[in-house]
């Protein structure tokens, strides 16, 4: 039996973690997830040896962070041998086109468009939450 | 230093002139000299032919051989013309006639004395001839003819001398005014080099000045430019990050207020299910039925509110990012198929759009249709219901490159307080009975001054307005496809 995926949720904004974990809580995904609220300590959660020995991952990244951009993280996670197999979701405020192709350019797997309007934001949380109930994470 | 030139130049046509009278003077001069010298040859022609005749006589008279008659004859031909010459010359010069009647009466007496001889030997009476040239009447005629001739012969080479002379002097003057004339003209030739040369140093000057001054002007120009690009950019990014980061915590705000109501909702279940038990406090009731709802309402309005506020802005800073592409655009097919696009609009309402034929211009299509499109959208939603709608889209080329368009409309006008306000975001005039967030002309304006037009707007309450627009027949782009 292969170990259930561990979710890592890079979000500086504790409301709207709370809001993605409850929607995805509410698709019936009841894997693991671990928050950060900065970029450095989930770096250094994500390249600890535990961590690396210990997959699979799905990672969940906002952009907008204090400490770095999200994007750093996505270059750092996508160039290391083992963690570049985990599948990352960018779910974010900005819906523009360079950073989305940069994103993309970068090595992210699924681009997320946090909506404003509450519905559409639950819905597309439990939605992604479908998603994750299916998606395959590689062995990392 | 012209005046000193004109002066040259006076001189030299004063120079030339003189020379030109001189030259005249010494030709007439010359002439009368050779007039002279003719009534000379005509004196002592006189003198001869008058000698040839007596030797005739005199050897007609020895042998009596009338073939000596012909040189008579000959000799008295050839006098006649020469004394006739001498007439002409004595009504020319009155001074001359005296001497010249002298030799005239002289000759016409010697003629006769020879003329009665030769007569009176050719009738055989040789005596009386001989006696007539012995009388020595002849003779006293000749001598006094030699002395006349000479005596008009000394007064001719007089004449002659001074008249030569003067020649001389005229010719030396001519001489010395065209020294004078090449001198002048070497003056003037180095006056003009000279001031030429002035001239060409003084333009080259004026026009390294100009050059520094332009070169200074340019820097400063791409210095300005560069500071309002970087503040512009700096303005762009500053509307982006703050419509971002806005919107993270309304994300919140509104996730936050559906969960409280779907909290409400529960709860509400709740008290239902305990009122069909027992009686539930009104005050219960009332917050979770009435003031809760009411509140979650504003709550969720407001923010929708600020969504649209801050989409607003950050596409407001999207399109002050977008690449421009100028091509060239027929305006005139342009403002019609926004014309076409409002029609049902326009037909409800029974108002009518003409689209004049309008110039082309080279610019960037999507700014384009975005303030033609806002415009006439803007004509159409602000008529006045009163009276049947006219809008008009005419527009010229106007000289120094630059194309005017104007949307004219005969709607509900606007007051002169709120001629600038429209033009701000979020900002509206009028009275508020149509749709909008206040975005239409802020996004024109900023269209507009990104394609380097302008807008203007002349407008009437209750009258009507006219937009007037005014753009760079070709939109020329600092690097190709950047930003203005």
């Amino acid at each position: 039996m292969t170990q259930p995926v561990k979710i890592i949720m890079v979000e500086d904004d504790h409301g709207h973690a709370k809001l993605i974990e409850k929607n995805i809580r509410r698709a019936n995904i009841n894997n693991e997830i671990k928050h950060f609220d900065e970029g450095g300590a989930a770096l250094d959660y994500l390249f600890s040896e535990e961590i690396l020995a210990n997959g699979p991952l799905l990672i969940l990244l906002d952009l907008n962070l204090p400490d770095m951009s999200g994007t750093d993280i996505l270059e750092k996670v996508k160039s290391n041998d083992r963690l570049k197999r985990a599948p990352v979701v960018v779910l974010t405020t900005t819906d523009d086109k360079v950073e989305i192709q940069r994103c993309y350019d970068l090595g992210c797997n699924v681009y997320i468009t946090k909506p404003v309007d509450y519905e559409s934001f639950a819905g597309a949380i439990r939605q992604l939450g479908l998603f994750l109930s299916v998606i395959q994470a590689p062995e990392i | 230093m012209s005046a000193m030139l004109i002066l040259v130049f006076g001189l030299l046509i004063l120079v030339n002139a003189t020379t030109f009278v001189m030259i005249q003077r010494t030709a007439s001069v010359n002439q009368t000299i050779e007039h002279a010298q003719q009534m000379r040859r005509a004196s002592r022609t006189t003198l001869i032919s008058m000698l040839n005749a007596e030797t005739a006589q005199r050897g007609f008279l020895l042998t009596g051989r009338s073939d000596f008659l012909q040189p008579y004859r000959d000799a008295r031909a050839e006098m006649e013309p020469a004394v006739a010459f001498l007439d002409e010359g004595a009504i020319q010069d009155p001074t001359l006639k005296a001497p010249i009647e002298r030799i005239h009466r002289l000759a016409d007496l010697k003629w006769a004395e020879m003329e009665r001889t030769v007569t009176l030997a050719q009738q055989g009476r040789i005596g009386q001839s001989i006696q007539s040239v012995r009388s020595g009447e002849g003779k006293r005629y000749m001598d006094e003819l030699r002395v006349a001739v000479e005596d008009f012969d000394t007064i001719k080479s007089t004449r002659i001398a001074e008249r030569s002379r003067a020649s001389e002097r005229f010719g030396v003057l001519t001489v010395t005014m065209n020294a004078i004339a090449g001198l002048l003209v070497i003056v003037l030739a180095l006056l003009s080099a000279w001031m030429v040369r002035r001239y060409v140093s003084e333009i080259q000057g004026a026009r390294a000045t100009l050059d520094a001054a332009n070169a200074g002007l340019e820097d400063k120009i791409r210095e300005r430019t560069g500071d309002l690009m970087r503040a512009n950019e700096e303005i762009q990014r500053f509307a982006y990050i703050v419509s971002h980061d806005l919107r993270a915590p309304l994300v919140n705000v509104m996730g936050y207020t559906s969960e409280l109501e779907q909290a409400g909702k529960i709860v509400d279940k709740a008290i239902a299910d305990a009122e069909k038990t027992r009686a539930v406090d009104p005050d219960v009731v009332m917050a979770i039925r009435e003031d809760m709802p009411e509140a979650i309402g504003f709550i969720r309005a407001s923010t929708e509110k600020m969504d649209r506020l801050i989409n607003a802005i950050l596409k407001l800073s999207r399109e002050g990012r977008r690449n421009l592409l100028p091509e060239t655009l027929d305006m005139t097919a342009m403002a019609q198929n926004i014309a076409n696009s409002v029609h049902h609009q326009t037909e409800a309402s029974g108002a009518r759009i003409e689209v004049q034929p309008l110039p082309e211009i080279e610019s960037d299509r999507i700014s384009m249709e975005q303030i033609m499109g806002n415009l006439i959208d803007n004509a159409v939603k602000y008529l006045d219901v009163s009276r049947p709608g006219e809008i008009v889209v005419s527009g010229e080329d106007v000289p120094g490159g630059w194309v005017v368009y104007r949307v004219a409309d005969n709607g509900r006008g606007i007051a002169p307080r709120d001629h600038e306000r429209i033009f701000e975001l979020f900002r509206r005039s009028g009275k508020q009975d149509r749709s909008g967030e206040g975005l239409g002309l802020a996004f024109v304006r900023n269209s507009v001054r990104r394609i380097g037009g302008t807008i203007d707007i002349e407008s009437e309450l209750g009258k009507g307005s006219t937009f007037l627009l005014k753009f760079p027949k070709r939109l020329i782009l600092a690097e190709p496809g950047g930003a203005l």
